[in-house]
């Protein structure tokens, strides 16, 4: 894991950076978010997923490409996680105020 | 918290540009991180000793297969390919190298090259067994067919090394180590490389021993050529020894009397027995042929060239085996020259002047008996009565002063008509000669020193 980060940094950063965005843009966008059912089939797939990355059944390329879309895929929930916080964060902030 | 969870409902158009980005990533860095992966396991495995290395990788995934020389060995590679950072897994592909039952190693010398076959325990074992191979055999060219196997005796490198010693000292043979058993064969490169090979068998390790050894030594050649052009007697070849080497250059000097005698002889050891006894008279004949070669290779004498006349030839073939020790072996090839064209007797007095001036018919001192020497003169002598079959030759002897006159007058005598009944029995008419003795009285030089004696014991030949 180490030895990916180091090697494939620019990528990673820009999917915290993509994470980050959507974050932020979340908190004041209107529209449907997705149905709780949804929400559980999809983590029920990540985990899924994770479990064939850490179990190391997926060979050769396809592992690789496995391995790198869920470290993309959990930095940009981090990155989502901190956007939001942060807009979260400046908008209760500011409203009194207003 | 509850409001991650809220807010995470609407994070999923996001993940459209990630998949992008995935897709782009994945793209560019799969190759590289491959040729990069493939790279560190390679380093890693720099001082592992191995055969057939081979590294795959796919993703992160490296398919590892090699030839171990040790189970430790094995192991420990595939544990350094797998501590390289970023290696997900590693396929085993290992195996250790064939044990061979006997180990078996050789080195074949042919005409053009050396080559080492076999089994070898260690790519350096090999590399340095090649290396010495050429360094030894400097300029022959070594070809390398050894493979690699396990079960090698110990101290192998060091036996291999003196093997390759010795295979430098063959001409062609092969040299195989089987466990700790040594076999030879061939030939030797030089008189005496056979009793070399064997000492140095000597210094074999502890517990490795001579299973076969039959090394030949090379022919013990000498070998003599009468070129009639340049007027020369060629010796090249082996003799005993310095002794030997003197009395045979000597010998060839009084049967050749016009040929100069160039000597190309080597000493050395490994000589037939009885070689002198037999080189000598084979030279003897040498000496009555017009053109003509000697060989002889350890115990056979090869005689070929041309007779001057045909009782010559007959008495060549069927007689230079007789004089030659138990064992030796005679192979004449011998033709007889095309008769020379007839000359007046005025010509054949100045051949037979010009003969006896080079040479004198020689007998042994105080007797009537012609030296052997004499044979390749008279042969001559005889070739240019042929010449002239009209003319009537006197063969006149004469004597020094030493001695009673009578004597030497019967001597004289008893020389010439020696003479005229070894020219009979080479097929001449007896009614063309006539011998005269005049002892002393006619000498043609001065009776007070040897050389002048020498000049005075003589047989001329007079045509009338």
């Amino acid at each position: 894991m180490a030895y990916l980060t180091t090697f494939f940094w620019g990528w990673l950063l820009g999917s915290l950076l993509l994470g980050l965005a959507m974050g932020w843009i979340s908190i004041v966008q209107h529209g449907e978010g997705v149905s709780k059912t949804w929400k559980r089939w999809l983590a029920a797939l990540a985990v899924v997923l994770v479990a064939a990355a850490l179990s190391r059944v997926v060979p050769g390329r396809f592992g690789y490409w496995l391995d790198l879309g869920l470290i993309m895929f959990a930095l940009y929930l981090c990155g989502c996680a901190v956007g939001s916080w942060l807009r979260d964060w400046v908008v209760s902030r500011s409203a009194p105020a207003a | 918290m509850h409001g991650l969870f809220r807010w995470s409902g609407k994070w999923w158009p996001g993940v459209i540009p990630l998949v992008i980005l995935w897709g782009f990533a994945a793209w560019t860095s799969t190759v590289p991180l491959e040729a990069d992966l493939a790279q560190r396991s390679t380093t890693a495995l720099k001082d592992t000793v191995l055969d057939k290395r081979r590294i795959v990788v796919a993703g992160r995934d490296v398919t590892f297969a090699a030839e171990a020389f040790s189970e430790e060995g094995r192991m420990s590679a595939v544990a350094s390919v797998e501590a390289v950072p970023g290696v997900r897994l590693v396929n085993d592909e290992t195996r250790l190298v064939p044990e061979a039952k006997p180990f078996v190693w050789s080195a074949e010398r042919d005409v053009v090259r050396v080559t080492l076959g076999g089994s070898s325990p260690l790519p350096s074992s090999k590399s340095k067994l090649m290396e010495a191979a050429r360094a030894m055999l400097g300029g022959v060219e070594v070809s390398d067919r050894m493979n690699l196997a396990r079960g090698a005796p110990q101290r192998f490198d060091n036996v291999a090394l003196l093997l390759l010693d010795q295979i430098a000292k063959l001409k062609e043979g092969k040299i195989t180590l089987s466990d700790n058993k040594v076999t030879l064969s061939g030939m030797a490169r030089e008189l005496g490389g056979r009793e070399a090979i064997a000492a140095a068998l000597k210094n074999l390790p502890e517990g490795y021993s001579v299973a076969a050894n039959e090394v030949k030594a090379p022919p013990y050649i000498f070998q003599a050529y009468k070129d009639p052009v340049a007027v020369t007697l060629t010796l090249t070849g082996y003799v005993p020894d310095n002794n030997a080497h003197a009395a045979l250059v000597a010998a060839a000097g009084r049967k050749f009397f016009s040929e100069k005698v160039v000597d190309n002889l080597k000493a050395s050891i490994g000589a037939p027995s009885g070689f002198a006894a037999a080189v000598v008279p084979a030279l003897g004949a040498l000496s009555r042929l017009s053109t003509g070669t000697l060989v002889v290779s350890d115990r056979e004498v090869k005689l070929s060239g041309d007779a001057l006349y045909e009782t010559a030839a007959t008495q060549i073939r069927a007689g230079l085996g007789k004089e030659f020790p138990q064992g030796w072996q005679f192979k004449p090839e011998i033709s007889v020259k095309p008769t020379a064209a007839p000359v007046d007797p005025t010509v054949c007095q100045q051949l037979f002047t010009d003969l006896l001036g080079k040479a004198r018919i020689r007998f042994e001192s105080g007797k009537a008996d012609i030296v052997a020497d004499s044979a390749g003169l008279l042969d001559r002598l005889i070739e240019t009565a042929m010449r002239c079959p009209n003319a009537n030759i006197e063969v006149v002897g004469h004597t020094d002063s030493d001695g009673e006159e009578p004597t030497n007058q019967a001597l004289s005598e008893k020389r010439a008509q020696a003479v005229t009944d070894y020219l009979v029995r080479a097929g001449l008419p007896a009614n063309r000669f006539t011998s005269v003795g005049y002892g002393s009285t006619q000498p043609i030089a001065g009776n007070d020193t040897d050389q002048g004696k020498a000049q005075n014991r003589r047989i001329d030949f007079v045509v009338r």
